[in-house]
């Protein structure tokens, strides 16, 4: 991509903002009209709007807030971008530094991962790089992502561990049980009787290692056996 | 989550240098014996044992003393106990033991395999000899090691792991079986035959797979099966 004196030719980098904190949108915006080869081509400040304006301006890169207000969260919105193609590059710009943040992004395809506080002064570089086709991530993070990837390989392993040693019948009333419903409830649902369902709850316990409901659906939901909607 | 612990804490800090034993297992002893070669030329690691097979891994394995190993495998092990049968094996007898997966230029899939079956990372023998000794080290500290395949794997890695959890918990063991059945390319009829039931009982079973898998097609759900290493990995069950 060459340079281009002034203007905004074709060759332009076109980047869309996501991010609900007026001041922040600022700097992407100057740091864009201020840099050669790069091009503000729209901003949102809510989910709802970038993927709708993503659709209509089709941006080469968006820099992502992970934290927005509203439904749609950056995650969502990285995903949606994704499935429905609707931009070239994603480069993530929040204040989240917890591991498992770095680690969803990456899952997502973000291309790119910024801290707010260390990182927002070399946004207009880091834009230039992933549009260039270079993911933007410090040793550390890529250093995350591996750990993180660890824990879920361990997490994956147990889960199906435990899986295999548990009933259909089991399974389903684990999965009752963590959506909140009481053991009588679970028998009237399975028209079994309550005392059944007491004899598969101990079994189920000891399988699992835990001593009460707390415990089992915290394990369970730990390891991925149940998923909290 | 308590993870393996760490070896070094549990020895007395008798020499100051910790030796790192590497147990070398694969198929090929030319492999073995370049491998063996860089690693004994080194000051703070030797091979302390070499096995061409699984069941030669294991058996050796159970008479190491030593606290601070890590096993190498060679995805290139084959057979009814192949590599990802050892990983597992190892894995449960000896959970100590740090496993790291090894090949040459391992797909994702593979990668995200072995490090299912119990691996605690991988290294690719295209990586440069340092880089390659340097993952031996960090595997034995516990690190999660990633060596000669490119960063953005990671996703893809996840993803068959992702995969792989849902097809064991969302389908009932009924399923998974009518599952990789489907997968030889079989139709309703012939899975049917196969295992016994009607062919009307399949097609309901393939409605709810596609369903829990969230897919639309037979080939789609095969492939679905194929990335979560239910096809492949007979040994799972």
């Amino acid at each position: 991509m060459c340079p281009s004196p002034r203007g905004r030719p074709a060759g332009d980098v076109r980047v869309f903002v996501v991010e609900d904190h007026p001041v922040l949108r600022g700097v992407v915006r100057l740091a864009c009209e201020h840099t050669d080869g790069l091009a503000l081509a729209g901003e949102a400040a809510t989910g709802e709007e970038a993927v709708e304006g993503c659709r209509t301006t089709r941006p080469d890169v968006v820099v992502l807030d992970l934290s927005l207000p509203g439904d749609l969260q950056g995650l969502d919105v990285a995903r949606a971008l994704r499935s429905e193609g609707t931009a070239g590059r994603i480069l993530v710009l929040t204040g989240r530094t917890d591991d498992e943040a770095v680690f969803a992004a990456i899952r997502v395809g973000a291309d790119g991962y910024l801290e707010k506080t260390a990182g927002v002064r070399f946004i207009a570089d880091a834009l230039l790089r992933v549009a260039a086709g270079e993911r933007v991530f410090t040793a550390k993070q890529e250093r995350i992502a591996r750990s993180q990837l660890g824990e879920m390989a361990r997490r994956t392993r147990e889960s199906s561990d435990v899986r295999a040693v548990l009933t259909q019948r089991e399974l389903q009333i684990l999965e009752l049980l963590s959506r909140g419903v009481t053991v009588k409830q679970v028998a009237t649902r399975l028209g079994l009787s309550p005392r059944t369902v007491e004899t598969h709850i101990s079994k189920l316990y000891r399988k699992l290692g835990v001593r009460n409901r707390v415990q089992a659906v915290s394990k369970a939901t730990a390891i991925g056996l149940v998923e909290l909607s | 989550m308590a993870s393996r612990p760490t070896l070094e804490r549990a020895q007395p800090s008798r020499s100051p240098k910790r030796r790192l034993g590497v147990v070398l297992v694969d198929p090929l002893p030319v492999v073995r014996a370049g491998l063996a070669l860089l690693i004994d030329e080194r000051p703070d690691m030797d091979v302390v044992l070499e096995a061409g097979t699984a069941e030669e891994a294991l058996e050796g394995l159970g008479r190491i003393r030593q606290r601070s190993i890590v096993v190498l495998i060679g995805l290139g092990l084959e057979g009814e106990q192949d590599a990802y049968w050892l990983m597992r094996a190892i894995r449960e007898r000896h959970p100590g033991l740090a496993i790291l997966g090894c090949g040459a230029r391992a797909d994702a899939m593979s990668i995200s395999r072995a490090l299912f079956m119990g691996a605690d990372g991988y290294v690719d023998k295209n990586a440069d000899p340092l880089g390659f000794l340097q993952a031996l080290r960090d595997a034995a500290d516990g690190e999660m090691v990633l060596v000669g395949p490119p960063s953005e794997w990671v996703r893809e890695i996840a993803q068959g792991l992702e995969r792989r959890r849902e097809v064991q918990t969302k389908l009932t063991d009924r399923e998974r079986q009518v599952l990789r059945v489907a997968a030889e390319g079989l139709t309703a009829r012939e899975i049917g035959d196969r295992l016994g039931v009607r062919e009307r009982t399949v097609t309901t079973h393939l409605g709810r797979i596609y369903a829990k898998l969230g897919v639309g097609t037979r080939v789609a759900a095969v492939r679905v099966a194929n990335v979560s290493g239910l096809v492949t990995a007979g040994s799972l069950e």
